[in-house]
């Protein structure tokens, strides 16, 4: 295998990758930042946490998995990316950090205020997960001031415009529309009337931010006007499009596993979008498009790339078999019991 | 202070707390595996009834372990940003490994056994049982494949500047691997061992009819004088594999300032790094050169020697004796072998107690292997000091130095601040936990406890 066979196959995988992430951990955020509007009552509460209890962690590990094949694979980046929005990933880190323990910690104290401040933790969490992704997404679409040894020197303030906030606000109201798709597909009764409403509400939002950004493309990013992919960058964002229409129609049927296929299929268009849009740059340079981080420019070497690419064929389908046993075992209906969170 | 000091207490901090955690869940996990496999074979409810209850105690630990661990994979980004490019062809790869066949093994399965109870037969239960304690040993593998690779590098060589990696094989069966990591996961395996005696001790101080915790006190006793007898001879094995590959640590750990033919060992001392001698301390003739050569006359390179050493080999020439924190890494070394040996005697008294039957009735010493629950943990913690602290000034021995490790576009005024926020947020979840911890413990001696419990009719 070339070189650069192996790093297009990685930039590939790195998008399936996040792809798994967003797909399987976005209706983790999803729910948990839908938990403080959707339920009503302890035992709705209870239904919509324990919808996502025994499987959140393990959907968890696909970011954990994305921080180190972009370290194995585009060491720069990871260096360059990381350190650059240093307190923006700090933000995400603490986030992630009280998410983490809120399901078990709420459950353990019966108590009415405990679980109350727990259930702001997340809620809170989830909401401020899902906007900062879009943030860090968009500004690597719109490219950061890399200087000739690849380094970003970029305050937290520079990363919060308008660009970035409406690239926050798309993939915020994705993950509520996956999480209410989620509720959809795993309650019953008037809770899942409710996923039902949100989920359509949070698929138009998602609609209309996405336009919005396209219309403002061309303004802070003009290398996405010049797609060295053509066509294809075109047609992913129709993609979204299609997969959020798809959810709103969906929702309309007495279809419960729809809504969440049709969601799916929308957060597939939006990683596909950033995947385009920056091929075969990872992370451009607004100083000099000679300062960018291109797949070509940024990766391991040819040996480490084999050695992780035969790894990632033979564990990709074990954490598929490992996944559709968990999922198996717990139905497609929550059904509570003592165990529950 | 600068950037640098900062980003390496961060990083000490992080790694610190989040080292309290996965000890536990490795060792407890290994415990749960042998109990709950009682219950399976021999249907005794009371196996039953340790494992449910000790897997609350897991739970909390878990979470706060996941909780605390995503930072640390983050970090090398974040704060250390021209070591992640330096190194990262290399020693990125063990942390994708990691995730791709140890954390995803024990997350999942995590859920479905803590979840899972009323949905599965026990043996398929006890299974996810041993899919969750063998995932977060073989999480334990990956990060120590990593960690030692720090220590002894192979299996790459230097191209433009930066190694590169040319066997994958010698990457991970580097030369400090395999004394590392079974000293590891045995320390681990110690601290579950006397947390599960600990906490048992804890209940038989309150009731000592308690056959439940009774039997809980036995296996983690017969579990535990295996393991804190073999651990002592991997420490012995890992300070070997120190002696032959970090001849600057070995002088660390042992505060040997020169080399010497017949050098003593220091039991005790106060290391005076500024004039590079003791102010006190107590020696035993001959020992170290008999532990460390297996000659009495042997020769040990000090720190004068071991300098000189690196100098030639790696064709670093900018080393001062100043650079290197003695004191550290003399006192961690020597509080966790201490504390290795009280532990290993410990568990020989209460074998010899448990023989004669007077063990569940012996307040005092029950008392003892209470307040002893923890000290694996302190000298888990203080190993690791002494395996991380002793590769300074080094990141990659050898290879890579700290001052050059750190990212160069962090301020002062950024790491301050998260430095802070982690003190601050880490403070929370330590003492959540150990809230949660003392609350569990106290329902089950108010018979709060829901072992026997119908479903709540939820």
């Amino acid at each position: 295998m070339s070189l650069q066979f192996l790093q297009i196959l990685w930039f590939i995988l790195i998008a399936v990758i996040i792809l798994g992430w967003a797909v399987m951990d976005g209706f983790d955020y999803g729910v948990g930042g839908l938990l403080a509007f959707i339920a009503k009552g302890d035992r709705e509460k209870k239904i919509t946490i324990n919808s996502i209890g025994p499987v959140w962690d393990g959907n968890q590990v696909w970011l954990i998995l994305g921080g180190g094949a972009i370290f194995a694979a585009f060491p720069q980046v990871y260096a360059s990316v990381f350190s650059g929005f240093y307190l923006a990933m700090m933000l995400v880190v603490w986030l992630i950090i009280f998410r983490a323990v809120s399901f078990e910690f709420r459950s353990r104290v019966e108590n009415e205020s405990w679980k109350k401040r727990w259930d702001i933790v997340i809620t809170v969490t989830g909401l401020g997960i899902g906007f900062l992704l879009g943030i860090a997404l968009a500004n690597v679409l719109r490219g950061v001031p890399l200087n000739k040894n690849h380094i970003d020197f970029e305050s937290l303030f520079s990363l919060l415009n308008i660009f970035a906030i409406v690239g926050g606000l798309i993939s915020l109201s994705m993950f509520l529309m996956h999480g209410s798709t989620y509720l959809v597909m795993k309650t019953e009764g008037k809770l899942q009337q409710r996923a039902r409403k949100y989920g359509t509400k949070f698929a138009y939002a998602f609609i209309i931010f996405t336009v919005i950004f396209l219309l403002i493309s061309p303004i802070f990013a003009h290398r996405l006007l010049n797609n060295s992919l053509g066509i294809l960058g075109d047609i992913m964002p129709i993609i979204m499009i299609i997969g959020a229409v798809g959810v709103i129609l969906a929702m309309k049927s007495n279809n419960d596993i729809k809504p969440f296929m049709m969601s799916i299929l929308s957060i597939i268009g939006t990683v596909a979008s950033v995947a385009v849009g920056l091929f075969p740059d990872i992370l451009p340079s607004t100083i000099n498009p000679k300062y960018s981080l291109t797949l070509f420019n940024s990766s391991s070497n040819e040996l480490t790339l084999i050695v992780m690419l035969i790894a990632t064929l033979i564990g990709l389908p074990l954490i598929v078999i490992y996944a559709a046993y968990a999922y198996k075992k717990f139905g497609l209906k929550v059904k509570l019991d003592e165990d529950s969170y | 202070m600068d950037a640098l000091l900062l980003a390496r207490i961060q990083f000490g901090l992080t790694a610190f707390f989040h080292f309290l955690y996965p000890p536990l869940t490795i060792g407890l996990g290994a415990l749960l595996v042998i109990t709950e496999g009682i219950y399976v074979y021999s249907k005794n409810e009371d196996y039953l009834k340790i494992t449910r209850f000790f897997v609350k105690l897991f739970a909390i630990n878990f979470v706060v372990g996941v909780a605390t661990g995503i930072v640390l994979e983050f970090q090398f980004g974040t704060n250390w940003s021209q070591y992640s490019a330096y190194v990262g062809t290399i020693f990125g790869s063990p942390l994708a490994i990691e995730g791709l066949f140890a954390f995803f093994m024990e997350s999942i399965f995590v859920g479905v056994m803590l979840f899972g109870w009323n949905r599965l037969s026990p043996k398929a239960h006890w299974v996810s049982t041993i899919l969750t304690a063998f995932g977060s040993a073989l999480s334990g593998v990956w990060i120590i494949v990593a960690n030692s690779w720090m220590q002894t590098p192979a299996g790459y060589k230097i191209v433009n500047g930066k190694p590169i990696m040319t066997n994958f094989l010698h990457v991970v069966f580097n030369p400090y691997f395999s004394a590392e990591f079974t000293h590891t996961i045995m320390g681990a395996w110690e601290y579950g061992a006397f947390f599960m005696a600990g906490v048992a001790s804890w209940f038989l101080m309150k009731n000592n009819k308690d056959m439940v915790m009774r039997k809980a006190l036995k296996v983690a006793i017969i579990a535990g004088i295996f393991i804190s007898v073999i651990q002592i001879i991997l420490g012995d094995v890992s300070a070997k594999e120190v002696v032959k590959y970090q001849p600057t640590k070995l002088a660390m750990m042992e505060a040997q300032w020169k080399t010497q033919k017949d050098a003593p060992e220091v039991l005790f001392t106060v290391p005076n790094e500024a004039q590079q001698k003791d102010y006190f301390s107590i020696k035993v003739p001959y020992l170290l050169s008999m532990l460390a050569t297996g000659n009495p006359y042997g020769k040990v390179m000090g720190l004068d020697g071991a300098i000189k050493y690196i100098a030639h080999k790696d064709h670093i020439t900018n080393l001062k004796p100043s650079m290197f924190p003695v004191d550290a890494v003399y006192t961690t070394f020597h509080i966790m072998m201490y504390i290795g040996f009280y532990l290993a005697g410990i568990m020989l008294i209460a074998l010899i107690l448990f023989w004669k039957d007077k063990l569940y009735n012996n307040k005092f010493f029950l008392k003892v292997l209470w307040y002893s629950t923890f000290l694996p943990l302190l000298a888990l913690e203080m190993g690791w000091c002494t395996t991380e602290i002793g590769r300074q000034p080094f990141t990659v021995y050898g290879l890579l130095e700290t001052q050059n490790s750190v990212s160069p576009n962090v301020s002062v005024f950024e790491v301050v601040l998260s430095l802070a926020m982690f003190i601050t947020i880490y403070l929370i979840l330590l003492s959540f936990a150990l809230f949660l911890f003392k609350k569990e413990l106290k329902e089950r001696v108010e018979g709060k406890d829901e072992l026997n419990a119908k479903p709540k009719g939820v």
